[in-house]
Formats: C-alpha cells, structure tokens, sequence
C-alpha cells in the first residue's frame, strides 16, 4: 500500500513537472520574436522591457524557465499585455464556472443513468432495454457541440425558453434559480454525454454481476429485489463507475469549453477560445497550464480513490 | 403443517431448460421424501443435474427459459409454481443453501458481519445492536477467531475455508430448518475439507437441522449422510440408506463412483479409477438406460428401455438397473 | 458459477462446438456502404459535378434545400451541399493521418514490447505511462494554439502524436494476452524467426482488436476536427470543414438553421456508422470492450 502510494506520487509529481515545462516552453513555440506576438497591439517600448523582465528573456533559456516557475508557484501568472489583467485573476474568476457546470451534469447523468440502467439490466434485451440500447448508441455519435446546437436551436428558438442570448450568465452570488437556470442548458448537454456512458458501463456491469453467485446468495436469504439491486448488485459497480467519471474528466472540460463559448458564459472554455482569438497568448498559457494540473490532479485522486476504497484489491 | 411428517417431500420433479438447440431436461422426474433432523447425501458426476435439483427444490432455479413441473412441499409449502415474493417467505427462515465456491458466493464489497446480520435485520426486524450481537455469536459458532473483529472485514482478507464458514453463518442466520449444501468443499483444500463438513454435522445437531449434501464425492458422504441419492443425466439411479448403498448397492453407476474413491489400503502408486467415456448428452437422451453406453454389463434391452427403480431387499433402498449386481456383503470394505 | 452458466456448459460440453459468431448483419453493410460513398466523395470531390464549394454567390444567400442548392446555401451563397462534401476532405485527411502516425508508431512498439518483455518493455511502458497520464485533449489544444500558422499537417501530427501513447496501450495489451499462448511457444520451439513469430502468429491474432481501435480512434478525430474548430484552431477558413461548417452556422442560427442541421446530420451519420461497425466486430470477433 504504502509502495503503491509512493510510485503513484513519484508518477504524479514527474508528470506536473514534465506539464509545467510544457507550458513554459508553448511560448516558444510562436515564430519569430515572441514579445511581437504577445504584445500585439500594446507593443511599445517600455511594455516590451516590462516583458523581458516578466519572461526573463535576456537569460538562458533553463533560467528563463526557473523565473517563470518561481513565479507560478507564488500564484503570478503574469500580466496579459492585451487586457492589462492579471491571468490569475481571469482564472480565478472562470473556474468555479467550469466547476460548477461540471459538478450539475454529472449530479444530472447519474441521477438518470442508475435507474435507467437498473431497470435495463432488469430484463436485458427487454422492450425497454432494445429502446435505451439504440438510443444510447445514437447519442454515443453525437459530438457535445452538435448537440447542444441541436439543443439550442429547437428548445431556446422553437420552444422560446432558457437564456442564450449573449452574456446571459448569472453569476451565483447574485442569483441563485437565475444562475442554475444559465446554467441548465450547458449541464444537460455535457450531462447527456455522461449519461451514455455510465449507462452502458453500468448496465453490462449489473448484467454480469447479476449473474454472480453472490446474488443468489442474496435471493436465497429471502431479501427483496429492490434490496438485492441496491445493496448487492450496485455496490460492486460504484467504484468502477467512479472510476469511469475521473478517466472522463478531460474531455468533459473540452466539451464544457465549448458550451460555454456558444452560451458566452464566462468559464475557462469561454476566456480561453476568447484570447486564442485575440493571440492573448500569456492567458492561453495560464488557463492551460492550471487545466492541465487540475486534470492530472482529479485523475490521481479518483485513481486513488478505486484503489483504496475497492475492498476487493487486497491491502498490503 | 404438523400433521406432515416429513418435512420434504419430493414428488416427480421435472427441470427442463429452453435451449436454443432444444429442451435439456435437466432433472428427469425426482422422487424422495426427507425427514427432521436427517442428512441426505445427493451424488453424482458434474452434469448429473445435482446441482439444479438442490436449487429447483429450493425454487432458485433462473428464473426465464425455464420449466419446472412437479412438486416440492418444504413443510406443507409448494415450491413449484409460487412465485418469487411467496418464495421469499421460506427461503432464509425455512430453508437456506450453501454454495460450492465461497470465493465467488460472498458479495466482495459488503463487509462479512453486514451479510451475516443482513437476514436478521431486513427478514427478523432486529435492531443494529442485537442483529451484530448475533452475528458474532454465529461467526463464534462457525469457529472463526476473535469475531467480533472479524465482523468488519471484507471476504477478501479472508482464507477460502474461513470463507466458506462465513457463507455457512450467513445460511444459518436465518435458523433454517433445512440446509442445501452445494458441494460445499469441492472449492477448499483437502485439509480443509473435513473440518467444514464436521462444521456442518455439529451445527446440525446443534441447530437440530436437516441437510441435503450435494457432493461428487462418494467419500464425503459415507460418514456423514443417513441416505444417499445417487443421480445420473438428471435422474435417481440408486436410492437407499448409506450403510446399504455401500454395502449391498446394485447399480454398476454406483460402484464405478465408489471405485473412483482413492483408498488408503490401495497399493502406493496403484492406478486411479476413473469411469469410461463421458457423461451423457442431455439435449440427446438414448432412449434405454442413460449409463449402458458407458456400461460394462449392458444388454440389448438397456439400449432400448429405460429401467425403472425397483426396490430392493431392505425397504428404501432401490436402484434403475435390468442388470443389477448381485448382492455382495461388503462390497466396500 | 450460476445456474445459468452451468446450463450453458452443458449445452457447450454436449455440441463441443465452438459458440458460433454473431452475423454482422445488414446494417452493418449499409454502414458500410455509407463510409464507403463518403470516401469516394471526398476522393473524387473535384471531378464530381458539384459547385464550387467557395463560390460565393450573393443572389441565393441563405436559401433554403432547393433542386438547385440540394442542402441550401449560406449565408454567403455558398452551396452547402457542395461544402458538405469537400468539407468531408478534412475530417477524413485529419483521422487517416493522425492514425497512421499513431498507429505507425504505437502499434510496432506496442507488439514489440509485449513480445520481448524485459528492459525494453519495461523502459517504453514507463515512458508511455507517463504520456498517458498528460490530459490529451487540452495538451492537444494547447500545441496547436501557440503552433502557428495553423495548418491541416499541423493537426495530423499533433493528434497523431497524442495518439500513440493510446494506440501503444492497447497494441500491447492485445499481444501480451497471445504472447505467452501454446501456439507461439510452438512456433519458437520449432525455430520460427522473432519476425515469423510477430508477423504471422501475433499479428491476424492482435488485428481485430486494433480495427476496432482504429475505428475509435478516427471517430475521436473527426469529433476533434469538431470541437478544434469552434476553438478556431482548425483549418483556416474560408476551406470548409464539417467543424469550420457548423461553426460558422451559429451566429445566423436563427435565420438559417439548415447550415446547423446538414453538417451535423453529416459528421453524426459518419460516426454512427463508424460506432455501429465498429461494435458488431468487436461482437464478430469476440473483442471485448475492456481490451480496447
């Protein structure tokens, strides 16, 4: 166990640290003189010596990459020369916004997938099951941004319902319903593509632990069939699916970036596509770099989490 | 109820699964009776329908693509044809069943003490405190350890043999009056084996039960059964009380099972017995006795009439054979 | 073992046969045929009569399916049917290209390391390890953003490269699982070269599930090519590509909806289709899904 822990976080800190080279070197990826290109439009003499102090990029290039990370561990992004904001307050401000969206859906994908898997593992190959067999399988094809176009265009347009218009988004301080209702739309998209998946996952999962002998075991005690499917036969799957939702974390931001653009809510999706566009390339590397981390994070944590908490790996 | 004497009576139980190459008659017309207190050995090869016997008289038999015909009555109750909420009433606190593998029969991700108590608090209505007083009482009577700590643990810390006496506290939570035990020590090391099955006989006296052993093992229940049921492609083929199947059995099946027995009194590298050819098919029954084609003494009339049980000199005892053995006075020694 | 499983080892035991094959079925012909028509399109798009999928024709500017603009126009009278099918040129480009750098790459590594074992094994699996570790998507976004000028190449070798970590994993595991089988013992034993071995014994054993992984893998492109375009990292406009296409629909959603509905409907069509042949030969084959 403790083995275990401790290669995981070797692997871990290796990984954030190949990362935050990564990031530091996307910078040099620009041709030609990079502060041009950052700058932009702000490029002006003493705005370019504030960026060569910033970057430190009179020095070499591995002394270029301690001063920047130096100042990432103290919280400084840097400065976007194009909006003179601090990039760690643009991040500080979009986070809780993917959180947030991210957190709704996923409440949404399971609170529709376990039912709906529960009753299809009930009578596979049912009526019911045919149906949500095809219809999972149709919307495994359907990419999130086609879908909530497809979302926007007949439920806000045909239908006149929900906030799409721009800059719509409530934030939740100031309203609670209006912000869950800014936010519905962008939940039940990426909620949607969740819900496929955990549906098919845990639906050939309960099929097969349904055939265990421990649930005849269960049945012979005279127990209902409710408490069998609660009790015994979801639990062995609650890990793995679980399991499945961190694996699934990236793309559920990438996804979420997305609909977050479309509905000009002002996540980390909708700041980021926003600078690529206007070349505001200190954010871009900012917003990249604490999505990355984030991910690599949540990742080890649910990884983590099944490992431990699946009593059927043995503790050493 | 009372007036029953018998507190299992089996009569022409029928089996048959749906198939997609047709109906496989799993069990072809069970009869036998069973009373308290009594413990029934049921042997016979792997795919000698054992084992959906045991579970269609328990009524846990899967539940689609199956026909059961016949009838068992558990103390005045029809297993067959009641449906799975009547059954419910019987099962745990009437009659509870062990399986063969305790690897795969206790749920990995519940806590061993929480399926122990499980039957008392959802069935029994007990409260937390009483129903884990109890089950530490049980795991204490099943012989395991310090109890009361192993109540938290999950099957996976645990060894096969104190798994299988895990699964055995569990069936008896319920104080069934009746026990099926499923080749109970087919998945456990030898050494292991024979304390299970004194387990088994000391809870049931102590629990004043009677169990239905399912074994392929002829040696397991010589000391252990009062009755034997011997069963081959889904039917009885020899029925009698232990002593006489052993001694004075009639069917050649029997005796190929008992030769297949390794004997301590056999030479040091003598070859071990096994019987000819392979069990039958049952989608594709021969229309005579099931065993001639495997038969030393069939005849013509075995390939084309299936032998019915007849009765033997001691009452009980009978055996499906045109060419039974002559009694031997011990046969086995 | 349940009873079910036991009534189904009688059956097996009684036929000693092995479990006959799923049929693929006719659906899975039509999907067939579906791709096929769109590679065939994409392939001969020049010499097909269409329009000219730039002519910007500001007499029909967002017209709606006529017999002269079978999908419509948009809304700068281009003919989107026209657009569909060049645009088609991308996705397919892009997913062809990325997995052939990935598999190119991935899959020798992969079944070499599988079948030797030892250092070699040990040294590629820890490095892919941490590669697969990366959030790919976002690293992909990232490259391909400070990566300028943007090009379709660009692309192709940026989510090719993320891709052989994935392709690595799954190769391996795919070899590993036949490696230590009877029939290569026996193939060494009988003197069989390292090369003989892996071509002939190992690689018709490791295909099935690397098809299916293929088709996965260009299904995730063509969805990346999507979602890349709406970040604006895709092939530079005015070039059409089903991403680019649905992109540029959302600003006039309102009053031409048909330039949402045909791209979409198109990009969906190809990757159900991709999904459905996909799933029936992991079913044909007996690949199961946790392999891949």
């Amino acid at each position: 166990m403790v083995r275990y822990l401790v290669r995981r976080l070797i692997l871990l800190i290796g990984v954030v640290f190949i990362v935050s080279i990564g990031s530091f070197y996307l910078l040099h990826l620009l041709p030609g003189d990079p502060t041009a290109v950052i700058l932009g439009t702000g490029d002006t003499p003493a705005n370019k010596a504030k960026l060569f102090a910033q970057l430190g990029l009179n020095k070499p290039i591995w002394e270029q990459y301690f001063v920047w990370i130096r100042n990432v561990l103290r919280g400084n992004l840097g400065t976007s020369f194009i909006s003179q904001t601090s990039v760690w307050s643009v991040v500080k401000a979009a986070l809780p916004i993917d959180v947030e969206i991210i957190v709704l859906s996923q409440i949404l994908a399971f609170l529709v997938a376990i039912p709906l898997a529960i009753r299809s593992a009930r009578r596979p190959d049912g009526p019911l099951d045919r149906i949500l067999g095809a219809g999972s399988f149709t919307l495994l094809s359907i990419p999130s941004f086609v879908l909530i176009v497809l979302l926007v265009l007949f439920v806000s347009i045909k239908l006149g319902v929900g906030h799409t218009g721009p800059s719509s988004y409530v934030s939740l301080s100031a309203d609670w319903i209006g912000n869950l209702e800014s936010l519905s739309l962008p939940a039940i998209t990426l909620g949607i593509g969740s819900f496929v998946v955990y549906y098919r996952v845990l639906r050939s999962d309960l099929i097969a632990t349904l055939q265990e002998e421990f649930i005849t075991l269960a049945r012979s005690k005279g127990i209902s069939a409710r408490r069998i499917m609660w009790r015994h036969a979801l639990r062995p799957s609650a890990v793995a699916l679980c399991g499945t939702a961190g694996v699934n974390i990236g793309g559920l931001l990438a996804s979420g970036f997305i609909v977050q653009y479309l509905l000009s809510i002002p996540g980390l999706g909708y700041e980021l596509i926003e600078s690529v566009g206007l070349s505001d390339y200190l954010v871009v590397q900012g917003i990249v770099l604490v999505v990355c981390v984030g991910v690599i994070l949540i990742n080890f944590g649910f990884d983590l989490l099944t490992n431990i908490v699946d009593p059927r790996i043995r503790r050493e | 109820m009372t007036d029953h004497p018998k507190l299992l009576v089996v009569k022409d139980l029928r089996t048959t699964f749906a198939t997609p190459s047709g109906p496989l008659p799993a069990v072809g017309g069970v009869s036998f009776e069973l009373g308290t207190n009594e413990t029934l050995g049921i042997v016979g090869e792997s795919g000698s329908g054992k084992t959906v016997l045991s579970r269609t008289i328990m009524g846990l038999q899967p539940r689609r693509n199956v026909e059961v015909t016949g009838s068992v009555l558990l103390k005045g109750f029809e297993v067959v044809g009641a449906s799975e909420k009547e059954k419910r009433s019987i099962w745990g606190l009437e009659v509870a069943m062990i399986f063969q593998d305790p690897m795969t029969s206790l749920n990995p991700v519940m806590r061993i003490g929480k399926q122990i108590d499980e039957i008392l608090r959802v069935r029994q209505g007990m409260d937390r405190r009483a129903a884990k007083a109890r089950a530490v009482e049980l795991l204490e009577l099943v012989g395991i350890p310090s109890p009361a700590e192993r109540y938290g643990v999950f099957p996976r810390e645990l060894s096969g043999g104190m798994r299988q006496r895990v699964v055995i506290a569990t069936a008896l939570a319920g104080s069934p009056q009746l026990l099926m035990a499923d080749e109970p020590t087919t998945g456990l090391d030898v050494t292991i084996q024979a304390q299970i099955l004194n387990l088994l006989d000391s809870v049931k006296e102590q629990m004043k039960m009677s169990v239905v052993l399912v074994t392929h093992d002829l040696g397991v229940v010589a000391t252990r059964t009062s009755r034997i049921i011997v069963m081959y492609a889904g039917r009885i083929v020899e029925i009698g009380s232990t002593r006489e199947v052993f001694r004075r059995h009639r069917m050649p099946y029997t005796r190929a099972l008992l030769d297949a027995i390794p004997k301590v009194s056999n030479p040091s590298h003598s070859r071990l017995v096994a019987i000819p050819g392979r069990p039958p098919n049952l989608l594709d029954l021969p229309t005579g006795c099931a065993f001639a084609p495997r038969c030393a003494y069939a005849t013509d009339i075995c390939r084309v009439q299936r032998p019915r049980l007849e009765p033997a000199e001691e009452s009980g005892h009978a055996f499906a054979c045109w060419n039974p053995l002559p009694v031997a006075e011990g046969a086995l020694t | 073992m349940s009873s079910s499983l036991i009534v189904h080892e009688m059956v097996e035991e009684a036929h000693d046969r092995p479990a006959r094959k799923k049929k693929l079925g006719v659906l899975f012909w039509i999907c067939v045929g579906w791709l096929v028509l769109n590679f065939i399109g994409a392939i001969f798009a020049n010499v097909l009569p269409l329009e000219d999928p730039l002519f910007q024709n500001y007499a029909v500017v967002n017209a709606g399916p006529s017999l002269h603009h079978l999908f419509g126009t948009d809304d700068l009278g281009r003919d989107i049917f026209a657009r569909i099918v060049f645009g088609s040129r991308v996705s397919i480009e892009a997913s062809l290209g990325s997995m052939l750098i990935g598999f190119g790459i991935g899959a020798p590594l992969g079944m070499l390391s599988a079948y030797r074992r030892g250092k070699f094994d040990s040294v590629v699996t820890a490095v892919m390890y941490v590669l697969l570790a990366f959030p790919a998507i976002i690293a992909t976004i990232a490259v391909l953003s400070f990566w300028t000028p943007r090009s379709l190449l660009k692309i192709i070798i940026v989510v090719g490269v993320a891709s052989i970590p994935l392709v690595y994993r799954v190769i391996r595991g795919a070899t590993l699982n036949y490696s230590t089988r009877d029939f290569v013992v026996a193939a060494k034993v009988q003197g069989a070269t390292d090369r003989r071995i892996l071509m002939k014994e190992l690689l018709p054993n490791v295909a099935p599930v690397g098809v299916s992984f293929l088709l996965i893998g260009i299904a995730t492109v063509v969805t990346l090519e999507g979602a890349l375009a709406f970040l604006g990292l895709s092939v530079n406009p005015p070039t059409p590509s089903w991403g680019n296409m649905i992109n540029e629909s959302i600003s006039i959603l309102q009053t031409n909806p048909w330039l949402a509905v045909f791209p979409s409907l198109a990009m969906c069509l190809f990757l159900l289709c991709l999904n459905f042949i996909g799933d029936r030969l992991r079913s044909h084959f007996e690949v199961s899904e946790g392999k891949i």
